[in-house]
Order: C-alpha cells, then sequence, then structure tokens
C-alpha cells in the first residue's frame, strides 16, 4: 500500500459509517444534521431559506397559511411553523441554520429563539447562560448515561 | 514569494456584530468580549496584512439546501454582506483576491483536494463578524479577503485530520505565489455551543480551552478528535472548530502564542479567540 501524505488513518470511528451515524443519535436532548435529516426536511428548509428575501418576508407575515400553501410541506410541518415549535421541526427535518430565517422574521434573536427547545423561559434560560451554560455533565450520551 | 505570517482563530457570533452595528460594544455585557479583542486589534495595525485567507462556514446564506460543498475558495472581485432574515448588516462590501484565490484553488486540485469555487456569492455573518472584531468599523476593510467555506452543517462534516491537511496544502500553494505578500490564515466559528433542543446552552470551558492549548507549539492531537467528541463535549455547534484546525494546519509544524482569550457567555455561545505565529 502506498503512503498516503499526512494521512493519520480513520479518525475515532469515522471509518465505519454504520457506527458513526448510530452514535449521532446518541446525544440526550439534540438531533444531529445527518443527510438523512436533510432529506426528510428538504423542503421545510427551503421555504425557510426563501424568508431571506423581504418581499417574500413581506408575503409570509401577510398570510402565513397561504405562503405555506406554495411549498410542497406535510400538514404536520406546516402546523408545527405556524406554532413555532422548533424542537417539532427538528425532528421533522428542519436545521437550525435555516429555522433561524423563521425566528429572525419574526424579530427574535438566537438566544430567544433557542430558549424555546429547552423548556425554560427566556429569563430562566439567559441566567443560565450568564452563569457559565449548561454542564455537559450527564448529557454526553443517552446509552452511556454520563 | 507570499506567506502566511500569522493565524487566528475567533468565535463569530451574530450578536457580536449586532453590538458593532448598534454602537454596544461599550455597554457591561459585551465590555469583556470587546476588551478581550484590544490586543489583537493593535497586533493586526502594525501587521497590515494585504490578504486574509478566511475560513468560514455559510450558516444557510449563500448555500442553501440544494447545493452542499464541503471546500469551498472564492475567486469573486467582491461578496456582499447577506441579508440573514433582518436586513444585511451594515458593513463595506468584501474585497477579493482573485489573483492570489485562483492561485490557491488551482494549487490545491493538483494537491488533491478537490474545490468547489465560487465567483459570487454574499457572506454572512461567519466571515464579516471577525473582520469588525479585528477592525472595528471602517469605511473599507483594509485587506482583501479569500473566502474559505467549509461544511459543518450537513453531517458527515469534513474531519479535523482532513482540514488540519488542507490548512497545509494552502500552506504550500501560498508559498508557490510569487508575488510577496503578507497572507494571514483565519479559523473561525465555536467555541462550545449548542443552539438547538433540550440540550441547547450547552457550554464547556474546560474541553475548549484544553482544544486552544492544542494549537499551540508543536502539538498535533487536535487533527484526530472525532465528530462526535465535538458534539457529546462542546455541542452541536462545536463542531465549528474543525475549521480552526484548516487555520493550524497552514501555520507548519510549530506555533508561538501571541494572545488568547476566552468569555462566557455571548448569546448562546463561548467566545474565544487565539493568535498564533509560525515557527519556522
Ligand atoms: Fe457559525
Amino acid at each position: 500500500m502506498s503512503e498516503i501524505k499526512g494521512s493519520v488513518g480513520p479518525v475515532g470511528n469515522q471509518g465505519d459509517i454504520a457506527e458513526y451515524l448510530a452514535e449521532l443519535e446518541d446525544i440526550p436532548g439534540t438531533r444531529v444534521y445527518t443527510a438523512a435529516r436533510a432529506r426528510k426536511g428538504y423542503w421545510l428548509n427551503q421555504f425557510a431559506m426563501s424568508l431571506m428575501k423581504e418581499e417574500n418576508r413581506r408575503r409570509w407575515r401577510a398570510d402565513e397559511k397561504a405562503y405555506l400553501d406554495e411549498w410542497q410541506l406535510s400538514d404536520d410541518i406546516k402546523q408545527a411553523l405556524l406554532a413555532r415549535d422548533y424542537n417539532r421541526l427538528l425532528d421533522l427535518g428542519g436545521n437550525i441554520y435555516f429555522l433561524a430565517k423563521v425566528f429572525s422574521t419574526d424579530g427574535l434573536s438566537f438566544l430567544q429563539a433557542v430558549s424555546t427547545m429547552t423548556g425554560m423561559s427566556v429569563t430562566e434560560y439567559k441566567a443560565m447562560m450568564d452563569a457559565g451554560g449548561r454542564s455537559p455533565e450527564g448529557v454526553r450520551s443517552i446509552k452511556g448515561g454520563y | 514569494m507570499a506567506r502566511i505570517t500569522a493565524g487566528v482563530g475567533s468565535s463569530h457570533i451574530p450578536l457580536l456584530g449586532v453590538a458593532v452595528d448598534q454602537g454596544k460594544t461599550k455597554d457591561d455585557y459585551f465590555t469583556p468580549i470587546f476588551s478581550g479583542y484590544e490586543w489583537t486589534k493593535e497586533w493586526i495595525k502594525g501587521e497590515k496584512p494585504d490578504v486574509i485567507i478566511l475560513v468560514y462556514n455559510d450558516h444557510a446564506s449563500a448555500f442553501d439546501a440544494n447545493i452542499i460543498p464541503a471546500f469551498a475558495i472564492g475567486t469573486g472581485e467582491r461578496y456582499k454582506p447577506a441579508d440573514e432574515g433582518w436586513g444585511p448588516r451594515p458593513v463595506p462590501d468584501v474585497i477579493g483576491e482573485p489573483d492570489l484565490g485562483w492561485h490557491i484553488a488551482q494549487s490545491l486540485i493538483l494537491d488533491e483536494f478537490d474545490m468547489t469555487i465560487i465567483n459570487e456569492m454574499d457572506v454572512d455573518h461567519g466571515l464579516t463578524v471577525p473582520l469588525s472584531m479585528m477592525f472595528g468599523q471602517p469605511e473599507a476593510w483594509p485587506v482583501k479577503v479569500i473566502p474559505l467555506a467549509v461544511n459543518v452543517v450537513t453531517y458527515p462534516v469534513p474531519t479535523g485530520n482532513r482540514c488540519w491537511m488542507l490548512g497545509e496544502a494552502i500552506k504550500r500553494a501560498v508559498e508557490s505565489y510569487p508575488e510577496d505578500l503578507n497572507v494571514q490564515i483565519w479559523g473561525t466559528g465555536g467555541m462550545s455551543h449548542q443552539l438547538q433542543g433540550p440540550r441547547a446552552g450547552l457550554i464547556n470551558a474546560e474541553w475548549d480551552n484544553a482544544f486552544m492549548d492544542g494549537l499551540i507549539g508543536t502539538s498535533d492531537r487536535n487533527r484526530t478528535i472525532p465528530h462526535i467528541e465535538y458534539l457529546r463535549e462542546t455541542g452541536s455547534e462545536g463542531i465549528e472548530m474543525v475549521m480552526w484546525l484548516i487555520m493550524r494546519g497552514a501555520l507548519g509544524a510549530e506555533t508561538r502564542l501571541l494572545h488568547r482569550h476566552y468569555h462566557v457567555p455571548c448569546s448562546n455561545t463561548a467566545v474565544g479567540h487565539i493568535v498564533l505565529e509560525p515557527v519556522s
């Protein structure tokens, strides 16, 4: 075998794709944006992306339901969008950087929008961040419980 | 000959852009952050780099869900600030360096890094916030910029090792450019943060600081950190730190620490930045 310049071999489990993907699902309270989620949420994310244009934001604000009907979205996704249920939207294949277009259009900051996924009020969440954030202790692995 | 004279690692948190744009940098909340960048702002005034290779990620601004380049290099003449949902930032256009950009793109491809080449795009907070942190609010940015965008959003993202190797190839590419240019490379993003789900708000100061330690001197232990470790230890968006390894790889075998700074929090995120120079 010829030597590969700079190679240090497979990094961690990254040589075994099945194990690699399984581990991405092993983090509590986290939906890693895998290929599977990217496929599922394709049009959800493309819809969100459309809100980067002021003209589209105006139409969305004027009639959210009518704007959603222009997109190939399931009723589940439409409901979750209208309810701004971001955890549900993550389950439906949404990615936070795309969904940011929705909450930015609502005039929410990242901190305000992100707090809605944690079960805390904005005030509680901000207090946690100001005190140093959430500790990784106990929330690293579902299976490992550490 | 062009050469890479320094590397900077820095967070690129959107709220820092808001603070600059709205004149809030002296507010109590922001003072500990911006004061950490004062040293760097003075230093870069003396260094006067000609070009910055600015490694960042696009946050669903220039690239939608359709096309997902792993590594993309900008060869355009200029780039406008993106409208990320609240209107474009009031910052100057970013001026490119197409001659060096194309030289690096060609060299990288011949060095077996098959880059995506971008001629026209808007650049989001990932690229413009670090410029604001280093240069404040000038009429025009005092440097040319070669954007280098990395996919750190859709998995699998490039491995840390691959990022490091890309950095090494960038160093070779820059050093084969005949014009005398002072080039810096910046790796941006991070540090620990998670912007999604019930675990949002995760911060790991101990891990972040160990990561910064690992950028200094001859250590190369950061290059083999697997994705799952970034995710578990630093939150889902902490993976952005692989981009710092492109910067580190481009500095060669050994680095010297010039400045480092770390603060929690800014919005949902740990702010960190480090200034390194190659030891040759
Ligand atoms: Fe980012």
